[in-house]
């Protein structure tokens, strides 16, 4: 009966979604036009800034590790390598932004059009009310990001540089997937419904989504001048820390979530 | 069916409902009256096992609300003030979505039957957001039905819609208690009280009264007879307060208000005595208090 619900939930979230065509746009067309600006950044920066003295200073900043294979390639190469590793931070993007939209507009939804209280004089069970609203917002944001590096992936090796893709898909791009993209899913979703709980209108609750948005570009500016350059280690250590989080911010979600909660202190 | 127990539910320093003691029996409409802030919606949140009680107990169907919510929300069905429905939706989806979380339940099946039973069959496909008031009280009703559920909380189902509207609503709350559903009836409107409900509850925080609509005229105002005359004279006054069953009479226009000792024995006596003393009787009858009445003299000795 539980998954049944919880299905029903997802099933009702989805089909909310897909009543408004704007919220697609969250879903489709803003993460396509985030991996072509990607894609476009490297092509445009190698083809007009890509010159040896930039080049040199940016391996210089990376670590060891990261840019001692890279010699043996040219300057422009190895500066769509550099770029082209930090897409995997770029694409967590994408996660946050569809996590928190579908959070903050399927929470305060039900708050203002009221049907909350009649929803919790139902036999379902307000967990499985939070599941079935989070997995309808984690699907498609892991899904749509997947596909993105999929299409990155594939855009890279269709534009000629699929000899570079041995040096950009590696165990922190994997992990960063597949590890860190669930956690930041989880934490968008999370501030999300806290956003909510205190906003009566989807934009301010959406606000909240700053708050996760900018770290991850800081997490960008951070590699890209050469601070800290997230090895495998780095980004399983973020990912776990960013899990860690998660769970304390589900505790706070989950007290903000319950009924008597959601009937009085939610106006 | 459901009792209380000195239910109480305090938010901080205001208490919303306190030390509420009542019983509504199986197949019976309970009129719950109050004016606003009295504690209505909270009583039914607390029965509804939607939020608990700060102390005090209650049982909806033999099951405590704040023990096991699952269960009871099997047998409960909830009409809320607001009727809440996604309203980008059908009304059917609608239906069907809330439907799908009870355990014995053919969501198609009865969503199908409450649609056409509201009459609202013909728009089932059509989004709620194109709903009527009155359309969406009766879709909310028929949520609050889908499951069969043996108890329903109603909480102020007609404000706010058309007399016919309003009319047609409450012979369908009249058709459900004949199924013998036990309805816990939330209202302002003190003639749909009246007319639907066998005993009346009026609280204001605390419970002050629960009786038949009779048995609370009978304990806030004496019995009084009412003579419609042809004409009045003050001799004729004097003689009437002079005949010894009577308590007290007044004078509005022709129309004389007598308070007996025993009306149903004095009453011939009355007619009698008036007609002896040359009084031209055109109707007589007894004076009735309207529940208004006897509601706002309850709602004030409640307050004093």
């Amino acid at each position: 009966m539980t998954s049944k619900r919880i299905l029903n939930v997802l099933r009702k979230e989805w089909a909310v979604m897909r009543s408004s065509p704007s919220n697609l746009l969250y879903v489709v067309l803003i993460p396509l036009l985030l991996t072509g600006q990607a894609l476009l950044l490297i092509w445009l920066v190698s083809r007009f800034v890509g010159g040896q003295a930039v080049t040199a200073a940016m391996i210089r900043a990376a670590p060891q590790d990261a840019a001692g294979s890279l010699p043996s390639l040219s300057s422009a190469d190895q500066f769509r390598v550099l770029l082209a590793s930090q897409f995997n931070f770029f694409l967590l993007v994408i996660p946050a932004m569809i996590a928190n939209v579908f959070a903050t507009l399927s929470i305060v939804e039900e708050k203002v059009t009221r049907t909350l209280e009649p929803l919790l004089a139902t036999p379902v069970r307000t967990w499985e009310l939070l599941v079935g609203k989070a997995l309808s917002g984690a699907i498609p944001a892991l899904l749509t990001t997947w596909a993105c590096a999929g299409i990155f992936v594939a855009a890279v090796a269709g534009l000629g540089w699929g000899h570079l893709l041995g040096f950009v898909i590696g165990p922190s791009w994997y992990l960063s997937l597949l590890l860190l993209t669930p956690a930041v899913v989880a934490m968008s979703f999370v501030l999300g419904v806290i956003g909510s709980s205190r906003a009566n209108d989807p934009k301010s609750a959406q606000n909240i989504a700053v708050i996760i948005v900018l770290p991850i570009f800081a997490l960008i500016g951070v590699q890209v001048t050469g601070l800290v350059w997230f090895t495998p280690i780095l980004t399983l250590i973020l990912a776990l820390g960013i899990w860690a989080a998660d769970l304390l911010l589900v505790y706070t979600a989950v007290a903000l979530f319950k009924r008597e909660s959601i009937v009085i202190r939610w106006r | 069916m459901i009792e209380t127990e000195r239910l109480t539910r305090r938010f901080g320093a205001r208490t919303a409902v306190e030390g509420l003691t009542l019983k509504a029996n199986a197949g019976e409409i309970l009129g719950f009256l109050g004016p606003n802030g009295a504690g209505k919606t909270t009583t039914i949140r607390m029965l509804a096992g939607i939020i608990a009680p700060t102390c005090g107990r209650a049982t909806v169907a033999g099951i405590r609300p704040d023990q096991e919510p699952e269960r009871l929300h099997e047998v409960i069905g909830l009409l809320p003030e607001a009727p809440g429905f996604y309203e980008r939706l059908s009304a059917r989806r609608n239906l069907r979505y809330f439907a799908s979380f009870y355990s014995n339940c053919d969501g198609a099946t009865q969503a199908e039957k409450y649609l056409t039973l509201m009459g609202l069959a013909g728009r089932g496909d059509d989004r709620v957001a194109s709903f009527s008031k009155g359309m969406k009280q009766r879709l909310a009703l028929a949520r609050a039905l889908l499951h069969e559920p043996k108890v329903l909380f109603l909480d102020e189902p007609t404000a706010g819609l058309d007399p016919e509207v309003a009319r047609e609503f409450r012979d369908l709350i009249e058709d459900l208690s004949g199924e013998g559903r036990t309805i816990f009836l939330s209202t302002h409107n003190l003639a749909e009280a009246e007319q639907l409900s066998r005993r009346i509850a009026v609280v204001r925080t605390q419970l002050i009264a629960l009786d038949t609509p009779e048995a609370l005229r009978k304990r806030q105002f004496q019995r009084s007879i009412v003579v419609q005359l042809e004409s009045v004279s003050d001799a004729l006054l004097e003689a009437v307060r002079g005949f010894p069953f009577v308590e007290r009479a007044q004078l509005q226009g022709n129309r004389l208000a007598v308070a007996l000792s025993d009306p149903d024995r004095d009453r011939p006596e009355l007619v009698q005595r008036l007609v002896e003393s040359g009084a031209r009787i055109l109707e007589i009858g007894e004076e009735k208090r309207s529940l208004e009445e006897v509601y706002l003299s309850l709602v004030q000795e409640g307050s004093s």
